[in-house]
């Protein structure tokens, strides 16, 4: 994506906030109609809008494709970047929004975990159902700090994600390290952030499990900027693959630029799906921070699938709605988009109904990811992880593969 | 930890304290003169490197190292000059707007039109070229080094260190030996007094400002050339660490404002290296606390009258 069609994007997504509270029904809508709001919760703005505004745009296009009889289906759009960063602060604010607004019978998002730990407590005493297209950490979903999130009403769960949780995807970052790249001794990084620091644990325990030493593990919160010490620290322990757990603002692009500067630019290196931000000639992506000169030797992974069912026909239409190529998550919003839209078919626009229809572990629902659902603990049943690498000569990203990295 | 990981941690820490040293220098040297804690300087710093930003990726359009010497001196004196310029006339124009109007108001009030600074240069530049990391060109091959022993040290570190130094001499060089340096002195000793002898106040504090500001310009260059990258929030975790070090050292002591920087460079390098990166800040802050409980006018003492 160019970084002239980001700056619109960040426009229109702006715009779309600052009067979403004042569009009635749009334009070619059948009179009569029940006027209902899908809310929208994401990071749009700054460096996140590389982040969000492919993801609200997986959401648009399905509202656009999507005809629901009796009701027309607008979208009240909330921006929770402040400073061009995720904010959870800003996130619980949003949600807050999105419940005083009567007409929001669900809503898609947040794209952060953490912003999402912020979110979930509000969202599950108000009882409005949020379907996340990109949270990957376990604990929202699994464990006590789940149960934490959701005390006001611990049966009645009102959050859901249409991608796999990081046990997953931690399984399949080490297995790129050990059987993909064949390496046994790896240094990890995390920043220290409630996704980074917990996809850097589970590929600390997965790698290990396979057979593989981990030299050293730092964890590097968002406020350092200097590795060049901690580089140097572990070079010494001679490991031969590098893992970080994080995103690119807090460090990722930065980290690796200087492991070049360090002497370990020939270094494989893992990432998860935080730094998977566009190609290099984006600004302020990770390929675009960690280096557009050459080979980087990096490999990345998205708690998603790349190749869904149908991704052509997607991707054409996306094509002709935006001129953009999919962003990595907006299959998924599309998806979540999807579900909402089967569930007000069914049992209307009340959401309780809404949140009862969604969670009900034996309700399936026709997407463009496949047949999915959800289970008991608001977790998609389907478990694919797709897999990237650097590629020299796009600059870009290239699809490797996809699996369940549990079955492989 | 063997001999060559240790030169090299000690390497890293001196060209870390060297870059803290060279911020601090302008906090010490404006707190010397006026007695202000200066809280936008950290971002007078964030600013030079987008201005060195600007000039060498956007004007000059480098993408990565140069490789012949003499164009790589020629551009590089050319960027370091035109960054500490133009952030020594903000430093002025900060100074005549933000400051010189309360220079006899309470103490509170500069401080607060500080912090408004600080927040104003950040919006400015967050809306000039957006909120997110940018990369810098990093015109000094960032591999090229040599051997010293087991350890490799890199030519950009020592560029640091050699710049910061000579920047440090020169600037007490400065101070001691001028017409302007002896007014500077004599203006934090005694602002009053030093009018009624014929020392123009206002020009003596512009001055004041002028170099501590372009001193965080060529901060801001080498945070480009060293780290390859900036960001519109980095000031305020520089500024800081530098305004650490200034205290550490006896605020308003421009020795002590290196020695402070060189101080905090070492503790987080060998936090670091210990594997205690989380807690890098927390030790430098207990040693800041430590110190002044003993010290209270920091290691080398306030000696603002012979130093300004």
């Amino acid at each position: 994506m160019k970084p002239k069609a980001l700056a619109i994007f960040a426009v229109v997504a702006l715009v779309g906030s600052a009067c979403s509270n004042a569009t009635s029904s749009p334009s070619g809508s059948a009179a009569g109609n029940t006027a209902v709001k899908i809310g929208v919760e994401l990071p749009l703005s700054g460096g996140e809008a590389p982040n969000g505004g492919p993801t609200l745009n997986g959401i648009k296009l399905a509202i656009q494709q999507i005809q629901v009889p009796g009701y027309t289906v607008t979208l009240n759009t909330q921006d929770d970047a402040v400073n061009g960063v995720n904010n959870p602060d800003q996130g619980a604010k949003n949600i807050g929004t999105l419940v005083s607004d009567k007409a929001v019978f669900a809503v898609v998002g947040p794209f952060n975990s953490a912003v999402a730990k912020a979110e979930i407590p509000i969202s599950n005493e108000a009882g409005l159902i949020q379907c996340s297209p990109a949270n990957t950490n376990s604990t929202l979903t699994l464990g006590d700090t789940a149960k934490q999130l959701r005390q006001a009403h611990p049966d009645k769960i009102a959050y859901v994600r249409v991608v796999a949780n990081d046990d997953y995807q931690g399984l399949a970052d080490a297995t790129i390290a050990f059987k993909d790249l064949s390496k046994k001794a790896m240094y990890i990084v995390d920043d220290q952030t409630t996704y980074g620091k917990y996809l850097a644990d589970v590929v600390e325990t997965q790698f290990k499990k396979m057979g593989g030493t981990v030299v050293k593990h730092d964890g590097a919160g968002t406020n350092v900027s200097d590795y060049t010490s901690l580089l140097t620290a572990a070079k010494a322990l001679n490991p031969d693959v590098v893992f970080y757990g994080g995103v690119t603002s807090t460090g990722g692009g930065v980290l690796r630029k200087q492991m070049v500067a360090n002497g370990m630019g020939g270094l494989p290196f893992i990432g998860g799906d935080g730094i998977s931000d566009g190609a290099a000639s984006v600004a302020s992506s990770f390929l675009n921070i960690a280096g557009d000169q050459g080979d980087i030797g990096t490999w990345m992974t998205v708690a998603g699938a790349h190749d869904i069912p149908d991704r052509a026909t997607l991707a054409a239409a996306y094509k002709t709605a935006f001129n953009a190529e999919l962003g990595a998550y907006s299959a998924a919003a599309y998806a979540c988009t999807q579900v909402y839209l089967q569930a007000l078919k069914a049992v209307g626009p009340d959401r309780e109904k809404i949140r009862a229809y969604v969670t009900t572990t034996t309700n399936s629902f026709d997407t463009v990811l496949g047949k999915i659902g959800f289970d008991a603990n608001g977790d998609i049943n389907q478990h694919i992880i797709s897999y990237f690498q650097f590629d020299p000569t796009t600059k870009d990203w290239k699809f490797v593969r996809q699996n369940d990295p549990t079955a492989a | 930890m063997d001999v060559g990981t240790l030169t090299q941690q000690i390497v890293n820490a001196l060209t870390l304290g060297a870059i803290y040293a060279l911020i601090a220098l302008g906090y010490t040297m404006v707190y010397g003169i006026i007695e202000l804690i200066n809280f936008a300087h950290g971002d007078v710093f964030m600013v030079g490197s987008f201005v060195s930003l600007w000039l060498l990726a956007d004007f000059l359009g480098f993408r990565g190292p140069i490789n012949n010497p003499l164009q790589l001196v020629g551009i590089l004196v050319f960027a370091f000059v035109f960054s500490m310029g133009v952030m020594g006339v903000v430093g002025v124009l900060i100074e005549r707007f933000a400051y010189r109007r309360l220079r006899n108001a309470p103490r509170l009030a500069p401080l607060i039109t500080a912090i408004g600074v600080s927040f104003i240069l950040q919006n400015v530049i967050q809306i000039w070229r957006g909120p997110a990391q940018l990369n810098s060109p990093q015109l000094i091959d960032v591999q090229a080094g040599f051997y010293l022993g087991s350890a490799f040290v890199h030519w950009i570190s020592i560029f640091v260190i050699t710049l910061a130094i000579g920047l440090m001499i020169g600037l007490q060089l400065f101070v001691s030996k001028t017409r302007m340096g002896r007014a500077m002195r004599s203006t934090a000793l005694d602002r009053e007094a030093a009018q009624l002898m014929g020392v123009d106040i206002n020009t003596t504090i512009a001055v004041t400002f002028f170099i501590g500001s372009a001193l965080a310009g060529a901060a801001g260059v080498v945070q480009g050339l060293y780290y390859g990258y900036t960001f519109f929030q980095i000031g305020f975790q520089a500024g800081l660490k530098a305004f650490t070090a200034a205290v550490l050292g006896g605020i308003g002591n421009t020795t002590g404002a290196a020695l402070g920087g060189f101080t905090i460079g070492f503790i987080e390098v060998f936090a670091s290296q210990a594997g205690y990166t989380s807690w890098s800040e927390a030790i430098v802050f207990t040693i800041l606390i430590l110190v002044l409980v003993f010290r209270p006018t920091g290691l080398l003492g306030q000696r603002v009258v012979e130093r300004a």
